[in-house]
């Protein structure tokens, strides 16, 4: 990270011009003001980040006296585990069906409202509504609405002739039920990151976009709106990416991996493994995978598209 | 893009299209409010009839109030989320404010950990951080709750970009006023980093406010329960039979959060836009 | 013929009327300057005019065409923004090519990749190559083609900007203040530049601007607006030397042109605090009386007033005072060598040039016409 040399009065450049990094006034102010953040930091994040790489390589149970190191044995055990194969597969389903259309409605929906004037705010505020709602209660008042037989999402259905499927409880529709909540509670999200994307495009791009004969509002939207929200774009990727790989909060409520683990998912595997069989070792090493698939996540992501979309 | 604002007649398949896309939206509102006044038997009819016949309010509430303590789940919540926002702020502002504006050997190296930091999801860390509570006997406490999210390197990060932004000149003339670090930090760089606080704060509320993971795996005992294990206990209490109670809990524990984010709309976005796109 | 025609625009946003009647002609290969002060109208007439906004009445016609209701990209005209309004994921090249690509290759021709094997969108592809490298090779950018605009400095970055609008040859050539986002000495060299392309292209060409100066260096014609109004429109020297309103004499000009109440007696005489200047007006009452700096001398038995300023600016200095009856200020332009500069706070007397002298009515409305009497001697 290059660092700027920040612009100094005439009587401080003797801190800025240090031959030598002796413990000047800056240095010892520094550490003292970042002290209490380097403890926690410490004792919360990169301790625990180095129990949990420890932990992986272990056989390590919840209140046992002693434990192995064993290697990459729990690695090993994960593909022959059934519960953990499923709950990778539901976690990618999820991601894939989660992602782009939270991602693609957040952006037509953002389009609509920034077309015109009226009703920004109300809109904004009504599709925002989710994302500070708690997870749980509505997750529960999904479950109504899902209800198989006094649900009114069946009920209209019913009404229409189509079948009426048991979101929640059969194997083959609890993957697509979790699916539609989780696109209900990102796009507000999404969305209000988009219109910010939106608004931050000067307006005089369009107008040239107008002048140079750009007629149709597809191609005002391939030459201006889609390249410039590129930075926009790539940030939404990856945080509905890592957020739909953190599902937990729905399932737990809902379905508690199931019906016969149709809805395991990776966050709940873990929570599963450590905090009811206490299998801390195999846990431990679950995370690891988690991790693992959060840092690709980031790291590709940025890598492709981040040069791309950055232009100066 | 015209400038010109447009008849209401032209505009009428826009606000169509996000008037259909918004009640979508709201369904799972409006049916959740519904049913928590209906009684069981209005509910188990499954019609499309969103008022009901006889008015079941206090039943349903006073069930739910009776079964959990919904004020003290409510007061959890606070405390839990003001609590974290206070360390998150204590610990958080004078290290950006460090990183951002003062020049001393390591800075990078810290800096890189706290983007280190920024790729690591908090669950990650989870098993050992139970031991180690459990070790010290600090299970089933509020700093069992608060002390894990106390470094967010989220914030520093934040804050850092902030305060990067504002001009040396203005540190320089509290120097020469005879400030030291401490008071800086305080008196001069945080009141001019408002705006990027108060989005920090109202993001972390709502991300501590939902949190289910961490409380679920740290607290047995039923009085320390945020909001959301509230809901999850009723549901079990409850058995899932009485959808008319399940719903008025739902309501009422969603309730604080919605309620103070239609008063102050703009400021919640704003927080997460400012958020967003600073990183 | 005329390039550009607009006859009586109105243009009101809500209640605020930002145009009040506007009309104007500017023929074909004539450059006419828009200049007045900030928030007179002039961006909004320019946008009338390109098809960015629509007027609420009055006609657009370009090249005797009513394209009154006709949108922007169906109206060919060129225009330059002032932020220059690069796009900014494209590189030079494609910034140059964008209005050729959109207005000559089909929808189906301008998709990515697969586009170019479309028809005829080859051959296409070619002539708009020629036509981008042309335009480049005009413009000294030849050399840039590969860059995006954030790796330009912005006078390349104007350039650009210009190689845009002419690359197709428009018939309507608007440019919104394109120099106000540069340096000085820049703004200087690229105002020579910026005429000697309008005449190559020999399009309209329509120059907003606040700066006079700009307006009046590089316009055949100059409308001077402000207050949603045109308030004349001639050519520089006409304008300088022969203003229809006072605001007009005012704008411009530069260092500003003096201007004192006046009372003009039963016999049309003009007096300036009591002293008759030598003009004689048909009008009689309070006028106005305005006259340039360089037009005005310090004379022994002129209007009194106190010196509070000397300016040396090398080939001139400029004398500020106030006058002593009612503080009117005063700027006198002097040869350098005149007075020595420990003349402020000293009082000293000033004589106009009546022949120079410009009178208005309470209006602001030229008055005519004048005589010179027998006062009038201008040593």
């Amino acid at each position: 990270m290059s660092d700027a040399v920040t612009t100094a009065p005439a009587g401080y450049a003797p801190h800025i011009q240090k031959r030598s990094a002796t413990l000047s006034m800056d240095t010892v102010a520094a550490w003292v003001l970042t002290l209490p953040a380097i403890l926690a930091y410490l004792l919360m994040v990169l301790l625990p980040l180095l129990g949990v790489l420890a932990l992986a390589f272990t056989d390590y149970e919840f209140g046992a006296r002693s434990f192995r190191w064993v290697g990459l044995d729990n690695f090993a055990d994960m593909p022959k585990d059934r519960t953990f194969m499923a709950s990778i597969r539901n976690t990618v389903v999820y991601c894939f069906f989660v992602v782009p259309l939270s991602i693609g409605l957040a952006l037509l929906l953002a389009i609509l409202i920034e077309a015109g004037a009226r009703g920004r705010a109300f809109f904004r505020a009504v599709f925002f509504l989710p994302v500070v709602s708690l997870t749980v209660a509505m997750a529960t008042a999904w479950q109504y609405l899902l209800h198989p037989s006094i649900g009114p999402v069946n009920a209209v259905l019913r009404a229409l002739g189509l079948g009426a499927p048991n979101w929640l409880g059969s194997s083959d529709w609890v993957m697509v039920s979790l699916g539609i909540i989780g696109v209900w509670e990102n796009v507000g999200f999404n969305l209000v990151l988009f219109l910010a994307g939106l608004t931050a495009i000067p307006r005089d791009l369009y107008a040239a976009a107008e002048v140079d004969g750009a007629k149709s509002a597809w191609s005002r939207f391939t030459l201006v709106t889609w390249p410039l929200l590129g930075p926009t774009l790539l940030f939404v990727m990856i945080i509905t990416m890592t957020r739909s790989v953190r599902v937990f909060d729905t399932v737990q409520t809902l379905t508690q991996g199931g019906p016969n683990s149709a809805s395991e998912v990776l966050l709940r595997t873990i929570y599963q493994e450590g905090f009811h069989y206490f299998k801390f070792g195999y846990s431990a090493a679950i995370t690891l995978v988690f991790l693992a698939i959060v840092l690709a996540i980031m790291l590709v992501q940025t890598r492709l598209i981040d040069s791309k979309v950055h232009y100066g | 893009m015209r400038a010109d604002k447009q008849t209401l007649f032209k505009d009428m398949p826009r606000l169509a299209v996000l008037g259909c896309a918004a009640i979508l939206m709201l369904v799972p509102y409006v049916w959740m409010i519904a049913v928590s006044v209906k009684p069981p038997d209005e509910v188990f009819r499954a019609s499309l009839t969103l008022l009901p016949e006889r008015w079941a309010l206090v039943e349903n509430y006073g069930k739910v109030l009776r079964t959990i303590p919904v004020a003290t789940f409510v007061m959890n919540g606070l405390i839990v989320c003001m609590g974290i926002l206070f360390f998150q702020m204590l610990f958080a502002i004078p290290a950006a404010y460090a990183l951002a504006k003062l020049q001393f050997r390591g800075r990078e190296l810290l800096f890189g950990f706290v983007m280190l930091g920024l790729l690591i999801p908090y669950q990650t860390t989870a098993l050992p951080l139970y031991l180690g509570f459990h070790q010290a006997g600090l299970l089933n406490s509020y700093t069992a709750l608060i002390a894990p999210f106390t470094c967010s390197v989220f914030a520093i990060f934040l804050f850092r970009q902030f305060f990067k932004a504002l001009p040396d000149d203005l540190i320089a003339a509290a120097r020469i006023d005879g400030m030291g670090e401490f008071s800086i930090v305080w008196r001069v760089v945080l009141p001019n980093a408002l705006p990027a606080a108060t989005a920090f704060a109202i993001f972390s509320v709502v991300a501590h406010w939902n949190d289910l993971f961490w409380p679920l795996i740290v607290i047995q005992k039923g009085d320390l329960y945020t909001p959301a294990m509230g809901i999850l206990a009723f549901r079990a209490v409850e058995s899932g039979d009485d959808y008319g109670a399940l719903m008025a809990a739902a309501t009422l524990v969603a309730a604080p959060l919605v309620i103070a984010f239609l008063f102050a709309q703009r400021r919640f976005i704003e927080g997460v836009t400012m958020t967003g796109l600073k990183g | 013929m005329a390039g550009v025609s607009v006859t009586a625009i109105t243009k009101a946003f809500g209640a605020t009327e930002v145009l009040k009647g506007v009309s104007l002609d500017v023929r074909k290969g004539e450059f006419v300057s828009l200049v007045g002060p900030s928030g007179c109208g002039k961006t909004t007439l320019m946008r009338i005019i390109a098809g960015l906004e629509t007027a609420s009445s009055g006609t657009v016609m370009i090249e005797g065409r009513d394209v009154t209701a006709i949108r922007a990209a169906d109206r060919d005209v060129a225009m330059v923004f002032q932020n220059y309004a690069l796009y900014p994921h494209l590189t030079v090249a494609q910034n140059l090519a964008v209005p050729l690509v959109m207005r000559r290759l089909s929808a189906f021709q301008r998709v990515p990749f697969v586009g170019r094997f479309v028809g005829d969108a080859r051959a296409k592809l070619a002539t708009i190559a020629e036509d981008v490298a042309r335009t480049s090779g005009m413009l000294g950018i030849g050399h840039l083609m590969e860059r995006k605009p954030a790796q330009l400095s912005g006078g390349q970055r104007q350039r650009v900007a210009l190689g845009r609008a002419i690359v197709r040859q428009p018939r309507v050539f608007l440019m919104d203040e394109p120099l106000s986002n540069l340096d000085a000495a820049l703004r200087v060299q690229t105002r020579a530049e910026i005429v000697a392309l309008h005449r190559r292209v020999g399009a309209a060409t329509v120059y907003v601007t606040h700066d006079q100066s700009e307006a009046m260096t590089m316009s055949d014609r100059v409308a001077v607006m402000m207050s949603g109004e045109i308030l004349q429109v001639a050519s520089p020297e006409e304008i300088y030397l022969n203003p229809t309103d006072i605001r007009v004499a005012a704008f411009i000009g530069s260092p500003r042109i003096n201007t004192f109440p006046a009372e003009a007696d039963e016999s049309g005489s003009v007096a300036i605090d009591g002293i008759e200047i030598g003009l004689v007006s048909s009008m009689h009452g309070p006028v106005t009386f305005a006259v340039r700096p360089e037009d005005i001398k310090p004379a022994a038995d002129g209007i009194p007033a106190r010196v509070t300023h000397m300016e040396f600016l090398g080939d001139c200095a400029l004398l500020h005072a106030e006058t002593i009856a009612n503080k009117s200020p005063v700027i006198c332009r002097i040869a350098p060598d005149l007075r020595p500069r420990a003349l402020v706070g000293e009082e000293i007397r000033f004589r106009p040039d009546p022949a120079k002298s410009f009178l208005f009515d309470a209006d602001g409305k030229r008055l005519r016409p004048l005589r010179l009497n027998a006062q009038a001697a201008y040593v």
